[in-house]
């Protein structure tokens, strides 16, 4: 007991060729290592838990401002929201002929799933088909030649 | 006449310097056997898709090595040269001088460049998500590296020496970069075993995890403890992603300087993929970089399997001691997954323990699978991918105990 014990505290290196290791050595690296990365694996859960209860305690703060700042916001406004109703649809989005109502319905979701979470609310205007400002082949060389970019 | 004594001797000649006298020579049957186990290799990566990435290339490194008066690889030029009483160094002057093309590619490995550069890929492929989420899973990635260190006494006791017993021990980590980092630094040309019986070893059973793992995990746990249902991870903030690579390559750096080369750039990586920034940068290191890489790593490591290293009782035995370090690694990681399940009053799941040894994402999918075979709707790969990720890390860890402790 007393040689691996004296074995564990002084066998800092092993040269590679050194064959049949004894009892000793061979405890101390296996402790050694099994230690070693424990060791550093919990410092990682204390410092990555540390942090992580700080931002989940931030987010939660964010998130209960900004619930408190809808209702706030909300409570008055509901009987003004009821009038806005009538004047918005006069003017309703601006659309050009040949362009189906599907697609207008598609683009007015693609905007309200992209802008979900801000107290903004956007509105559509107007739907035009794009004139191409270059021809086919034009857009198609450029697009080849600025690829890498 | 003399026309047609000079064009025989000639031939003659030429059959001399040929491969087919050079399997003829003293020892040349051993390059035909060699040749036959590369097409085994090459059938298992094929057809049966073992991880054929790599295992294909290695297998045609394996081919082109043992093919006699190629002089694709010397073996000899690798030799340490002795100075002192205690430094040894290659000759890679003789190496760039006289070296075939499988020689100065490998220069790669004995330098310890390629590696780090995969790993450099893989943390640009990896989320850290899961465990940044459950920071408790690094504790089963921390204890399924145990394969690790049972599996150096096991060596140990046959007589190894301290670089073969570390070589071989570090396949338990279910890494194969991390193995081959280790091997070619610890292993001299002393040594009985090489670089390409390692890695041989390392990706055939990394191939093989589904197999291996699943009985063990079966036999470790109980039905009620299987099928714990886990509920789901609190999402993680970008913020959060960008501090976890940079906080753990300071503090693994500190703590194991000799793990910082593959646990820096397996963070670097990762930092280039969540800063959002680079693109450019992540795509070349997920993809050009990490393929090129590969290809090298694979062909040369294959080529360092000459017949002398593996037409030995040294092969099986490395064979042996590999599928026992990864299955108590497998068993280290469930027992404290178990002890887990306790502690944490039956919340958490003991097969995720088992994707503590590396191996991304297959050891993941493994817990994944037989936790679905209690309860089919039990959704445990996002929190296997915890541990499995931290095993990445860990054995990185353990990988810099046994390089600083060997030497």
């Amino acid at each position: 007991m007393q040689d691996l014990l004296s074995s564990l505290v002084t066998v800092a290196t092993i040269s590679p060729n050194k064959k049949d290791l004894d009892a000793g050595t061979v405890s101390s690296v296996v402790i050694t290592g099994i230690v070693v990365v424990f060791i550093a694996l919990i410092l990682l859960i204390v410092s990555v838990s540390i942090y992580g209860s700080l931002f989940s305690a931030a987010a939660k703060k964010k998130a209960r401002e900004e619930e408190e700042a809808k209702k706030a916001s909300a409570a008055p406004e509901t009987p003004a929201k009821a009038a806005d109703v009538t004047d918005v649809s006069p003017a309703a989005p601006f659309i050009e002929d040949g362009i189906e109502e599907e697609t207008v319905a598609v683009i007015m979701a693609a905007i309200a799933c992209m802008s979900s979470s801000g107290a903004k609310k956007l509105v559509l205007k107007s739907v035009k088909t794009s004139k191409p400002q270059r021809s086919a082949w034009s857009s198609a060389g450029i697009v080849e030649n600025t690829r890498p970019f | 006449m003399s026309i047609i004594s000079s064009f025989l001797d000639t031939m003659a000649a030429l059959a001399r310097e040929s491969g087919f006298a050079g399997f003829m020579a003293d020892g040349g049957w051993k390059n035909i056997v060699m040749i036959l186990i590369s097409f085994v290799f090459m059938y298992l990566a094929i057809a049966r898709g073992f991880e054929p990435l790599l295992l294909l290339p290695i297998s045609f490194g394996m081919l082109l090595t043992n093919l006699p008066g190629a002089d694709l690889y010397h073996p000899d030029f690798w030799n340490y040269k002795t100075v002192g009483d205690n430094d040894h160094y290659i000759d890679y002057g003789q190496i760039l001088q006289h070296g075939g093309l499988l020689d100065i590619l490998y220069m790669g490995v004995k330098l310890q460049i390629y590696p780090p550069l995969i790993f450099l890929g893989i943390g640009a492929m990896t989320d850290f998500g899961p465990l940044i989420a459950s920071p408790k899973s690094f504790l089963m990635g921390a204890a399924a590296q145990g394969g690790i260190f049972f599996t150096f006494i096991g060596a140990a006791l046959f007589g190894m020496s301290a670089a073969e017993c570390g070589s071989i021990a570090i396949i338990g980590g279910a890494d194969g970069p991390t193995s081959i980092y280790v091997s070619s630094q610890l292993l001299t040309d002393k040594s009985t075993i090489g670089v390409g019986t390692i890695a041989l070893a390392a990706y055939t059973y990394m191939a093989l995890v589904p197999i291996i793992q699943p009985p063990i995990m079966r036999a470790l746990t109980t039905k009620k403890e299987r099928s714990v249902v886990m509920g789901q991870l609190r999402p993680v903030s970008k913020t959060e992603k960008l501090i976890f690579p940079i906080l753990v390559t300071v503090i693994i750096s500190l703590m194991v300087p000799s793990a910082a080369p593959l646990v820096g750039m397996l963070m670097f990586g990762n930092l280039l993929k969540e800063s959002g920034c680079c693109d450019r940068l992540v795509k070349t290191a997920q993809n050009e970089l990490m393929n090129i890489i590969t290809i090298f790593l694979g062909v040369t490591v294959g080529a360092t399997t000459q017949a002398d290293k593996i037409m030995n009782l040294q092969f099986a035995e490395v064979m042996g001691l590999g599928v026992v370090a990864f299955s108590i690694g497998t068993a280290c990681g469930v027992l404290l997954g178990k002890l887990m399940y306790i502690v944490s009053g039956k919340k958490i799941n003991p097969l995720i323990g088992s994707a503590g040894v590396s191996a991304v994402p297959m050891a993941a999918r493994v817990s994944q699978k037989v936790g679905q075979e209690e309860v089919p709707t039990n959704y445990l790969l996002m929190h296997a991918m915890g541990p499995n990720v931290a095993g990445v890390i860990g054995s990185a860890v353990a990988a810099g105990v046994l390089l600083a402790i060997v030497k």
